[in-house]
C-alpha cells in the first residue's frame, strides 16, 4: 500500500505532491539533468580509463562505397570514377594515420594535409579531394549523409575527379571501437597532359589552406618532359588496435538514444496525465504551461526518433 | 473568449519555434556546429516564450522561470548528447 503511495506522488497529481507529480518539480527535473549528464560524462570518459567495451558495429564494404558513389554519379549524370589501387592504398594510410595519432580531422595535428598521402603514394594528382565519415553502421548511410552535405557532394559529384579509392579502416579511437571510411577523389596528372607538345609538371605544392575536401590544381607550363620523382613514400601503418572480434558491447549512440527516448516518453506521459487530471479537477497553481513542456519534449523526441549514428567531414 | 481562444496566438507561435528549430536541427545534420547553435537557441526560445507568456498572463514567478530553464536544459542535454554521438 506504501508503495502505491508513493508511486501516486511521483507520477499522479494529488495533494501530497501538491497537485502535481513529483517527479515534475523542479527539483526532481533538476536531479534528472544531473544523472543523464553524470552518463554523458563517463561514456566520454571511461573509455579512456575503463575496459574497451563501447564501439560502433559496422558493416562496411570499401566496393560497395565506390557502387553507392558511382550511382549517384550517375543519377546526377556524371561518369563514373574508376578504382584506383593508389588511391586506395593513400585512403588506407589516412584513416591508419586518424587511429594512430586519435584524430578526426582533415588536417593531423602535426599539420598534415591530406595531400600528404596522395603524394607519399606517388599519386601525382591535378585534382584531389577528400571525404570522411565514421561511425556508419552501412554504407548508404554514410553515402547519404556525405550527398547531403553540399560540400561533400561537391567532391562526390564533381567531374573533375577521374579515380577514386576508399578505405574502411577500424579500430581504437578515444577507447571507442570506430569504424573510418576515407574516401579519396583524384586526377592523375599524367591523364591530363596533352599529347603534344609535352608538358612539364612544375612542382605544385598544395596550400596549407585548413580543411579543404579539394586540392587545389597544379599548374601546367609548357617547356620539357617532366621527371617524376617519389619522395616520403610511407606505408599504411596497420590502425594502433585493429578488432572485429564480438567485444563490441555498448553503442554510445544507441544507448543514449535508448536512454533519451526511455525518459522523455515517461515524462511525456506524466505531463499528458498531469493535463487530463487538472482539467478535470479544475486545479489552479503556479508554475509552467504542462502543454507547452509536451510541445517542446514533442519536438525532442522527433529529433531523437530520426537521428542516426555517424559524422561526416 | 475562452483561455484556448485567447491564448491561441501564443501556442502557435511556440509550435512555430519548436518546428523551425526542429527542422533545422534535422536538415543540417551534416554541420554539427550549426545543429549545436539551433539546438542552444531553440531551448533559449522556449524559455523566453514562457517568460513572455507568463507575463502576459500576469504569474510570472521565479519557480516558473527556473521550471522553463528546467525543462529547456533537460532537452538541450538530450539534443548535443544525440549529436554528438
Amino acid at each position: 500500500m506504501k508503495f502505491l503511495h508513493k508511486l501516486r506522488h511521483l507520477f499522479i497529481p494529488h495533494e501530497s505532491n501538491n497537485h502535481k507529480a513529483k517527479i515534475l518539480h523542479n527539483s526532481s527535473l533538476s536531479i534528472l539533468i544531473f544523472f543523464f549528464v553524470l552518463y554523458q560524462a563517463l561514456l566520454s570518459f571511461f573509455p579512456r580509463f575503463g575496459p574497451k567495451i563501447l564501439g560502433y558495429a559496422a558493416n562496411i564494404s570499401p566496393d560497395e562505397v565506390i557502387r553507392l558513389t558511382n550511382e549517384k554519379r550517375a543519377e546526377a549524370g556524371v561518369g563514373p570514377v574508376s578504382v584506383n589501387a593508389t588511391l586506395s592504398a593513400a585512403a588506407q594510410a589516412k584513416g591508419a594515420d586518424m587511429l594512430n595519432k586519435d584524430y578526426w580531422a582533415h588536417v593531423a595535428p602535426d599539420g598534415t594535409q591530406p595531400w600528404f598521402f596522395f603524394t607519399s603514394f606517388a599519386y601525382k594528382y591535378r585534382y584531389a579531394g577528400e571525404n570522411l565519415a565514421r561511425d556508419f553502421s552501412d554504407p548508404t548511410s554514410a553515402v547519404n549523409a556525405w550527398m547531403a552535405s553540399p560540400s561533400h557532394k561537391e567532391n562526390m559529384l564533381s567531374s573533375k575527379y577521374k579515380e577514386i579509392g576508399v578505405a574502411v579502416v577500424e579500430g581504437d579511437m578515444a577507447g571507442v571501437d570506430t569504424t573510418l571510411i576515407v574516401q579519396f577523389f583524384g586526377t592523375n596528372l599524367v591523364d591530363t597532359l596533352p599529347e603534344t607538345p609535352i608538358a612539364q609538371v612544375q612542382a605544385a605544392v598544395p596550400s596549407l589552406t585548413p580543411i579543404p575536401t579539394s586540392a587545389p590544381a597544379v599548374v601546367l607550363t609548357v617547356t620539357s618532359i617532366p621527371t617524376p620523382t617519389v619522395t616520403n613514400i610511407i606505408v599504411a601503418a596497420p590502425p594502433a588496435a585493429t578488432t572485429t572480434s564480438p567485444q563490441i558491447l555498448i553503442s554510445p549512440f544507441n544507448t543514449t538514444r535508448g536512454i533519451s527516448l526511455a525518459v522523455i516518453l515517461v515524462l511525456l506521459s506524466i505531463m499528458i496525465i498531469d493535463v487530463v487530471v487538472n482539467i478535470r479537477r479544475k486545479t489552479f497553481r503556479l508554475g509552467g504551461r504542462t502543454l507547452a513542456h509536451i510541445a517542446f519534449l514533442g519536438m525532442i523526441l522527433i529529433i531523437v526518433l530520426i537521428a542516426r549514428a555517424g559524422k561526416i567531414l | 473568449m475562452n483561455h484556448w481562444t485567447k491564448h491561441l496566438p501564443h501556442y502557435l507561435s511556440l509550435l512555430g519555434i519548436l518546428f523551425a528549430g526542429g527542422f533545422g536541427i534535422i536538415l543540417f545534420g551534416f554541420d554539427k556546429l550549426l545543429q549545436t547553435a539551433l539546438a542552444i537557441g531553440v531551448a533559449g526560445a522556449y524559455v523566453a516564450w514562457g517568460v513572455v507568456h507568463h507575463f502576459l498572463h500576469r504569474d510570472l514567478h521565479p519557480i516558473v522561470i527556473i521550471e522553463y530553464a528546467l525543462i529547456a536544459l533537460f532537452g538541450l542535454s538530450i539534443t548535443l548528447s544525440i549529436i554528438n554521438r
